[in-house]
């Protein structure tokens, strides 16, 4: 994956940005339209620290999830705690301070390989920038959209837009194939012919993806979400436990720093004392 | 209002020998070695920089979950992950000296032994200027608090690190002691130039669904504006009650916060927990204390340090 310096860390910024649209796409999840000061350079994978009133002390990340023409930016928001109501609750015009963009980027797939993306989830985040990238290339892939019910699934019109080929799951049948997003991977993998995985979401759906993506002998890219003190890789409160990029033995990697795109086959799964 | 220019105030402190330009000095543990948050933070307003604490050889730290956010705090046990001293000297330490910023080592031992060596690397090394000394980390299995809780193991830290080096030597201390000006008495005779506190509270939390500790090393430190009224009443028990200045630390977040270390007797101040929330806090600070001095007709920053006060105002019309 790019490492930060190759997508350059001076290009990180505090801005304050406002809130320009809500858009609520289920009962608790939202994508919110946010304006800056300044246009940013963000690259398909990386994230923004956010700090908003009333959200708790420290910054909650967040996947940049599409850069539009305009210079503004979305962010996809599920409502788990005190950072992200708080978030979910700002009026329109209201505004909070992003530190971005962070951390490692999803590598486009080559030329000869087509992108299959796997999410659970808000796990679908990181992939419409992605997407987004791969259409203005003249690229096609497959997207494979995982989630508890119809309403989880989100920005399924979106991924359409762009040209790709969406295939559904929902574990209780209400949308797309009855049950999880990872019984879609054979077939898709399948009609890739030569695929290049990409994958974001709930623990078990990565470990499944990985886990066939290796016997598969397929390159795999993983966008990890963890919990983040300060996303500029001092506090060190977001490890996962794999390999350096630069090789040498299993260490603590900051998802923030080396992360949070990482090549899957690195990442040591089954060896975390506390897995993902 | 006068005609002209603002007076000028002087943010310069001079403390264990060190002259910063501002009183503020970044705290080990939430900067790295110093350079990572170059992109964001205003370095012309950190006087110093205390790096991420230091042993022998690397450690892996501990498992995660590391992290908890706390009502206004920061639970976390990171177990001092860090590269090792070779590493540092060789890698980390070349990137911080050429932002040309004065570089604090804190060092971190599992035995007297290794105290002593990191000191003695550290006064070889060039561009080092003093040695915080943790004996206060509340993480570790060996070393770090119970070096910091008892006064005698506290002083023979020091001791061995004074024995080490020529560089001022800073003990950070531990508020679990259960006297921490008793400590700072013993660690000034076992040589020390300045102490340093607090390191984070050891604390916990549960999350009660699970019924499991919400870090995987169950206790943890507690950091952040939460500690601070705690960190202030210490500031103030160890500078009345010992000779050596005292840099003073706690979730200061602005220059109020500052101040209030200072007037209770803090020379120099560290910023933790806040760069995490808000780089900007760098400027703010600077800003905020100059305004103050002026409001106050204050020339130098350092003629604050203990002018607290020595009773609280009576409230306004409460009367004889």
């Amino acid at each position: 994956m790019g490492t930060p310096d190759a997508v350059g860390a001076s290009s990180r910024q505090d801005l304050a940005v406002r809130l320009l649209d809500r858009d609520q796409l289920s009962p608790d999840a939202q994508l919110l339209t946010f304006e800056g000061e300044a246009p940013l350079r963000v690259l398909p994978g990386q994230f923004t620290m956010v700090r908003v009133g009333g959200g708790g002390l420290l910054r909650r990340p967040y996947s940049f999830c599409d850069l539009l023409e305009d210079g503004a930016f979305t962010l996809l928001v599920k409502e788990v705690g005190v950072g992200t109501r708080a978030l979910m609750n700002l009026p329109v015009g209201g505004v909070v301070s992003s530190l971005g963009p962070l951390g490692t980027t999803f590598d486009p797939p080559a030329a000869e390989r087509t992108p299959v993306i796997v999410a659970g989830g808000v796990g679908i985040a990181p992939f419409v920038l992605l997407c987004r990238r791969l259409a203005e290339a003249g690229r096609r892939g497959i997207v494979l959209l995982g989630g508890r019910r119809r309403p989880d699934l989100y920005l399924w019109d979106t991924f359409e837009r762009f040209g790709m080929d969406v295939r559904a799951a929902s574990e209780d049948g209400s949308a797309g194939h009855h049950g999880l997003v990872t019984e879609l991977l054979e077939a898709a993998l399948a009609d890739a012919g030569r695929p290049q995985l990409y994958s974001c979401g709930p623990t078990g759906m990565l470990l499944r993806v990985a886990e066939m993506a290796a016997a598969a002998g397929v390159p795999h890219q993983v966008s990890i979400e963890r919990r983040m003190g300060c996303g500029m890789g001092c506090c060190l409160g977001c490890v996962v436990w794999a390999r350096p990029a630069s090789g040498g033995p299993e260490e603590y990697l900051r998802s923030c720093t080396e992360g949070p795109v990482f090549d899957a086959g690195k990442i040591a799964w089954d060896q975390d004392p506390h897995p993902l | 209002m006068t005609s002209g220019k603002a007076p000028a105030v002087d943010l310069g402190v001079e403390i264990a020998g060190l002259r910063l330009p501002t009183p503020l000095i970044a705290a080990s543990g939430t900067f790295g070695y110093g350079d990572e948050y170059r992109a964001v933070a205003d370095y012309d307003c950190i006087g110093a920089i205390s790096v991420k604490g230091l042993y022998l050889e690397p450690r892996k730290g501990c498992p995660p979950p590391r992290i908890w956010e706390t009502p206004s705090g920061m639970l976390n046990a990171i177990g001092l992950q860090e590269v090792g001293i070779r590493r540092f000297l060789s890698e980390k330490l070349p990137a911080v000296r050429a932002l040309g910023k004065i570089v604090i080592a804190n060092i971190c031992g599992s035995s007297l032994a290794e105290y002593g060596e990191l000191a003695k690397i550290l006064d070889q090394a060039e561009g080092v200027a003093a040695i915080e000394v943790n004996i206060s980390c509340p993480n570790v299995a060996e070393g770090g608090i119970e070096f910091g809780c008892d006064p005698e193991m506290a002083a023979r830290a020091t001791e061995v690190v004074r024995r080490g080096t020529r560089l001022p030597v800073i003990p950070k201390l531990s508020p679990s002691a259960s006297d921490m000006a008793a400590v700072a008495r013993r660690v000034a005779d076992a040589g020390a130039d300045a102490v340093s506190l607090i390191n984070t509270i050891p604390a916990m939390a549960v999350d009660v669904e699970t019924r499991r500790p919400r870090l995987a090393n169950v206790v943890g430190g507690l950091s952040g504006p939460a500690v601070r009224p705690i960190a202030v009443r210490m500031v103030w028990e160890v500078a009345r009650g010992c000779r050596l200045p005292v840099i003073g630390m706690g979730g200061i977040a602005n220059a109020e916060d500052a101040l209030e270390f200072v007037l209770v007797g803090a020379v120099a101040v560290q910023i933790g927990t806040m760069n995490f929330v808000d780089p900007g806090v760098w400027r703010r600070t600077v800003d905020g204390l100059v305004a103050y001095c002026r409001r106050h007709h204050v020339s130098a920053l350092r003629e604050l340090t203990g002018r607290m006060a020595a009773s609280a105002e009576s409230p306004a019309g409460s009367g004889a």
